[in-house]
């Protein structure tokens, strides 16, 4: 091996791909744009969904509610503070639900008024739909309105009969927030960031490595450059540091995207949770081994992407072989996206890409865990040497390099 | 000089080359003359490193293939038929001096290189121009220029004209007979008893990894008592050619 032969390999090999508008395109532009719009999207559909559910909701009574004084003691006693829920006439309240023209309907039992004069309990039946959204909504609000009109009621009753209504609340509630306002806890971003980075990193390098010997091969160049000085070793660094390196841009090309996603519309970044980032308190030796991790991580898979582009006899039989490395990548990384940073085990920073999906996710929450983080940089290490073995021995293996 | 020694390529058990020995003089023209599948190309690939031998060996110039095959590839060009297999996004002077600096040579050595060769095959108009925006004609220019870019002693083509239009078949033989004229050791393998007859100062007739017989055309000739060239190949290879 020789590095100034890797460096000549490397230099001609990231200029040519450079020009290659394709490859620019899925690595730089596709990320860069993709994500913030779908950020954007995503949040901006979240939050129109929050208000969709919340706000204008209409209800009706059933036949046999459908009095003046119970539209009444609704409208002024139960909704008098939800001014959001409208109470709305309909022919027949069920197909009214069912065709969404209201959320529910309320059903007072028939002697409602007696009992509530003398002081005994009453039915409201809340007929709704729960696989519609914004009925299994409108049932919460509903229940809360009527516990708040109860609890008014009681309150009444209880001042009547000279008793004072605290008795009936022998602990009060109160909340503190002891979150650090300069660590991001967003669930939200925990979930995605990661998670996106894992997945660009193992795929980011797929259009070169497709490239850099398939795609030679087809073209009659690869014959030409075996034939050069340069022993086979130094071609394949050469080529398989581009491939990491391209792996990387499609990460910077993703941080910018979500970066130009919080610039156009800053909730995007937590896609529409109302969660506001206040800010990122990462210590550096954290952030430089997480940032290790997903260079290893990089390369282990540049490993794998250039052994399959060797093995492969044509262009789109590489394509179909690393196609299958997407799918590698993305079931760790939906089995992970819902675990919180705190619940991951030791030896999940063993497994690859969910030990670079778990160091981020560590390294977003602020709460660090440096023996995690070593251990993940270290089985990385060994991934990466493992796969360049694999890499070279194909590299090497004539069956695989003239297999026509 | 090139001596091939008893060179032999086996894939699992199929043998590609069986037991092939000859020898090039240097400056000379050897006509590797075989059908498709006979053994050329894998012979051609055992001389350029790119295949290990499993028996036997070659001493390339001054290099043996197995004890120095960094040296012996950094001696010798190669120049492959169809395709001209040149980096379509890279200028046509780009490509060229991609071949010199993977062999090694100084910056000012790959400069007055380049600029000669440009001239030389008469490339300045498009020596600036992306390979994937050159005519065939163009592209082949470029591929000579690459070929032997680094001056190398010995030339392997392997059969450098298969698939090309006649003014292309006119250039690359027009290279070929430079090359001998700068006092290459050259070896082309070709399935065309015309080439062969046209340029080769020696052949050797190679039938399913076997070399047949050596010898001048003239020798052929007087040894088969037949002026017909292809006429002593078909008899030679048992007349069960495909073509």
């Amino acid at each position: 091996m020789n590095i100034k032969h890797v460096w000549i390999v490397f230099k001609k090999e990231v200029k040519d791909i450079a020009r290659d508008k394709k490859t620019l395109i899925t690595s730089l532009l596709v990320p860069m744009i993709i994500i913030p719009l779908m950020n954007i999207l995503v949040g901006g559909g979240v939050q129109k969904m929050q208000r969709d559910i919340t706000e204008n909701i209409s209800i009706a009574l059933s036949e046999n509610s459908r009095t003046d004084e119970i539209k009444e003691l609704i409208q002024n006693d139960i909704l008098g503070n939800w001014p959001n829920i409208k109470l709305i006439d309909v022919d027949d309240p069920i197909e009214a639900i069912r065709q969404e023209v209201i959320s529910a309907v309320l059903d007072f039992e028939k002697d409602y008024k007696e009992k509530m004069e003398s002081g005994k309990p009453f039915t409201i039946n809340i007929i709704y739909d729960r696989m519609k959204l914004k009925s299994e909504a409108s049932l919460q609000m509903l229940s809360q309105a009527i516990g708040e009109f109860n609890a008014r009621v009681v309150r009444e009753r209880l001042t009547a009969l000279n008793i004072n209504p605290e008795i009936l609340e022998p602990a009060r509630i109160e909340h503190t927030d002891v979150a650090d306002e300069n660590k991001s806890s967003n669930p939200i971003l925990i979930m995605t960031l990661p998670f996106m980075l894992g997945l660009l990193v193992v795929v980011g390098g797929i259009p070169a490595a497709t490239d850099l010997v398939a795609g030679e091969k087809e073209r009659n160049t690869f014959e030409p450059l075996l034939t050069t000085k340069p022993d086979r070793a130094s071609i394949l660094l050469g080529k398989y540091f581009t491939v990491t390196l391209f792996s990387f841009v499609s990460v910077v090309s993703i941080i910018i995207g979500f970066a130009i996603g919080y610039m156009i519309n800053p909730n995007s970044l937590t896609m529409g949770t109302g969660t506001e980032i206040t800010g990122f308190n990462i210590p550096t030796p954290a952030l430089v081994l997480a940032i290790l991790i997903a260079i290893a991580l990089g390369m282990t898979f540049a490993g794998i992407q250039i052994a399959l582009s060797t093995y492969a006899r044509s262009f789109k039989e590489a394509q179909t072989y690393l196609s299958f490395l997407m799918i590698a990548a993305m079931i760790p990384g939906y089995a992970t996206m819902f675990t919180q940073p705190a619940d991951i085990q030791l030896v999940m920073y063993f497994i690859p890409v969910i030990n670079t999906i778990s160091a981020f996710k560590m390294v977003l929450s602020g709460t660090i865990n440096y023996t995690n983080l070593l251990a993940a940089l270290l089985s990385s290490v060994v991934y990466v040497a493992l796969t360049l073995t694999l890499a070279t021995s194909m590299f090497n293996k004539e069956k695989a390099l003239f297999r026509s | 000089m090139i001596k091939v020694k008893g060179l032999t390529k086996k894939f699992g058990d199929f043998t590609a080359v069986n037991h092939i020995s000859f020898e090039v003089n240097d400056g000379e023209i050897f006509g590797l003359l075989g059908e498709n599948g006979a053994g050329k190309t894998t012979t051609l690939r055992m001389l350029a490193t790119m295949l290990k031998p499993t028996e036997g060996t070659a001493e390339m110039g001054d290099f043996d293939i197995l004890k120095e095959p960094a040296k012996v590839r950094a001696s010798i060009g190669i120049l492959f038929g169809g395709e001209s297999g040149l980096y379509d996004r890279l200028t046509a002077v780009e490509n060229i001096t991609y071949f010199a600096e993977l062999n090694d040579m100084d910056k000012e050595s790959i400069k007055e290189r380049v600029n000669y060769l440009v001239k030389a095959f008469g490339m300045e108009e498009y020596a600036n121009r992306r390979a994937s925006k050159l005519s065939k004609g163009m592209k082949q220019k470029v591929a000579f220029a690459r070929a032997i870019v680094h001056n190398p002693d010995i030339m392997l083509f392997d059969e450098p004209t298969s698939g090309l239009d006649v003014s292309a078949i006119r250039g690359v033989h027009e290279f070929i007979r430079e090359c001998k004229r700068q006092g290459k050791t050259i070896v082309l393998s070709s399935h065309s008893m015309s080439e062969v007859e046209k340029l080769c100062d020696r052949i050797g007739i190679i039938h399913k990894g076997n070399l047949v017989d050596t010898g001048t055309i003239e020798e052929f000739k007087e040894k088969y008592n037949n002026p017909n060239l292809e006429e002593i190949f078909v008899r030679l290879v048992g007349g069960k050619h495909e073509h």
